[in-house]
């Protein structure tokens, strides 16, 4: 993609990306000779498709990390799957933590989605909801709450009951 | 106004340096492999697996250094076949240390890394609606990290276990532009036989990648009792003529290959007396005859010792 300040008649250079928020990526392009600024949404699709293709807005001068795709982005995989490999030098504090996680430790967090807002209240899981989000397989609880909880609040639910769960389950893979 | 090809870069995301820089790794990691194999199948359920973790070993047993990708990433079996479920991948700057079997195979999957039996391969996304449009891709970029980022060392050959289907073996020669060869698995029945052709097709004729030859698994049954050879398939029908010329041999099924396979232990050596081993021992000569130049498919069945 190439960017042309009409303008200027002058080609727009990258200037700043955020991190995904709901799933879309803002990237902003500025004009080097009038400083106009753009800017660039990615939605979801668009967003997902760059990540599976691990590139980088805005180019990258790192280095890439061995398997950075699949450490960063494999939803299912077990917490200890590619431990470092601990050496004479490593430091006694990181040893005697058990070394860390490659998984929360990823070299370019630019794909992670950025905290949510705080904010004073969301839906309250009744306790009928809770017991069935137990019952979700525990490696797609997490991506099943927030999904959930995001279906309640797009739809003026305070309370998460089973009535919501079953209203949300066309939206998710998994089912509960 | 200027147009596209007037303006100078991407605004400065470097898109095709970064795909460039991303095939350049699999390169440079591939220098030190000397033969590159991958092993495909029209449809499922044809043993493909079951012959790679074979031949994988038959070529150790031969002294070849060898790794395996088990490149069904949804898939993955072969973990489980060479009895290396519970080995841990380890992480280091360099690249990723692979599983090692008993034997010193070399292997990389997707399994190794699942969190439990019955998770499968989910992706980070926000969410997984419309996931079709880039779960491919997805897959492809982690099949390229594992050829690029495992730290193979010196390989005599590194074999590809693909899914079953034509699909996957377009995006492995785009990873792999020297690709080595390409064998194909089949067993005797029509259905599969019709399948196995679109595979020789894509391969030969529109990738223009060499195919090694066909094997045809579960060709016959030996009786454990007497010893006699039996038809597996009741419907059975001949290779088709083009096929015998490239075929690199039939496997006779043994019930003991699938508790191997399903306990994780070295079936040739095991059973190196077993007909199917004879049989696997032959495939893997073959192989390497391909690679040594020879013209394989002038050769009379057994001419390679």
């Amino acid at each position: 993609m190439k960017f042309l300040c009409t303008d200027c008649d002058t080609a727009m250079k990258f200037k700043d990306v955020t991190r995904p928020e709901q799933g879309s990526v803002t990237a902003l392009f500025e004009c080097p000779d009038c400083f106009t600024e753009i800017a660039m949404f990615l939605n979801p699709s668009e967003t997902q498709m760059l990540k599976s293709l691990d590139l980088q807005l805005g180019g990258t001068n790192a280095a890439a990390q061995p398997m950075q795709m699949v450490r960063s982005q494999l939803e299912t995989a077990k917490s200890d799957a590619m431990p470092n490999e601990v050496s004479p030098e490593t430091s006694a504090s990181e040893t005697a933590e058990g070394g860390k996680c490659p998984f929360t430790s990823v070299i370019s967090d630019a794909f992670q989605e950025a905290p949510e807002p705080a904010e004073p209240t969301g839906p309250v899981w009744t306790p009928e909801a809770l017991e069935r989000l137990d019952r979700i397989p525990s490696f797609v609880r997490p991506m099943a709450k927030m999904g959930i909880e995001s279906f309640a609040k797009e739809n003026g639910h305070d309370e998460i009951t089973g009535t919501v769960m079953d209203a949300a389950r066309g939206n998710f893979p998994a089912q509960f | 106004m200027k147009s596209y090809k007037e303006l100078p870069s991407d605004a400065g995301s470097n898109i095709i340096g970064q795909v460039t820089a991303q095939a350049n790794r699999v390169q440079k990691r591939l220098t030190s492999v000397k033969h590159t194999v991958a092993i495909m199948s029209g449809k499922g359920g044809v043993g493909k697996s079951s012959l790679t973790a074979n031949l994988a070993t038959a070529l150790t047993l031969k002294g070849n250094a060898v790794g395996v990708v088990d490149a069904d990433i949804n898939g993955p079996t072969l973990a489980k076949m060479m009895g290396v479920r519970n080995a841990t991948l380890t992480y280091t700057p360099a690249g990723v240390k692979p599983a090692i079997t008993t034997l010193g195979t070399k292997l990389i999957s997707m399994d190794l890394l699942l969190a439990e039996d019955d998770a499968p391969v989910l992706w980070n996304a926000h969410t997984q609606k419309d996931a079709f449009t880039w779960r491919s891709t997805m897959e492809v970029s982690a099949l390229r990290e594992f050829i690029a980022d495992t730290e193979w060392g010196t390989l005599d050959y590194l074999l590809l276990d693909l899914p079953p289907g034509t699909d996957r073996l377009p995006n492995v020669v785009e990873l792999i532009p020297n690709l080595g060869g390409v064998i194909v698995v089949t067993i005797p029945s029509e259905v599969s036989q019709l399948i196995v052709k679109k595979s020789v097709t894509m391969t030969r004729d529109i990738l223009n990648v060499p195919i090694i030859g066909i094997v045809e698994n579960m060709a016959s049954y030996v009786c454990q009792h007497c010893g006699e050879e039996e038809h597996l398939f009741v419907t059975e029908e001949p290779l088709d003529d083009v096929f015998q010329k490239i075929s690199l041999g039939a496997v006779p099924f043994d019930p003991r290959l699938a508790r191997a396979s399903d306990n994780g232990i070295a079936y040739l050596d095991e059973h190196p007396d077993a007909p199917a081993s004879k049989a696997l021992i032959q495939i893997a000569e073959k192989v390497q005859a391909f690679f040594e130049g020879e013209d394989l498919h002038a050769l009379p069945v057994g001419a390679v010792s």
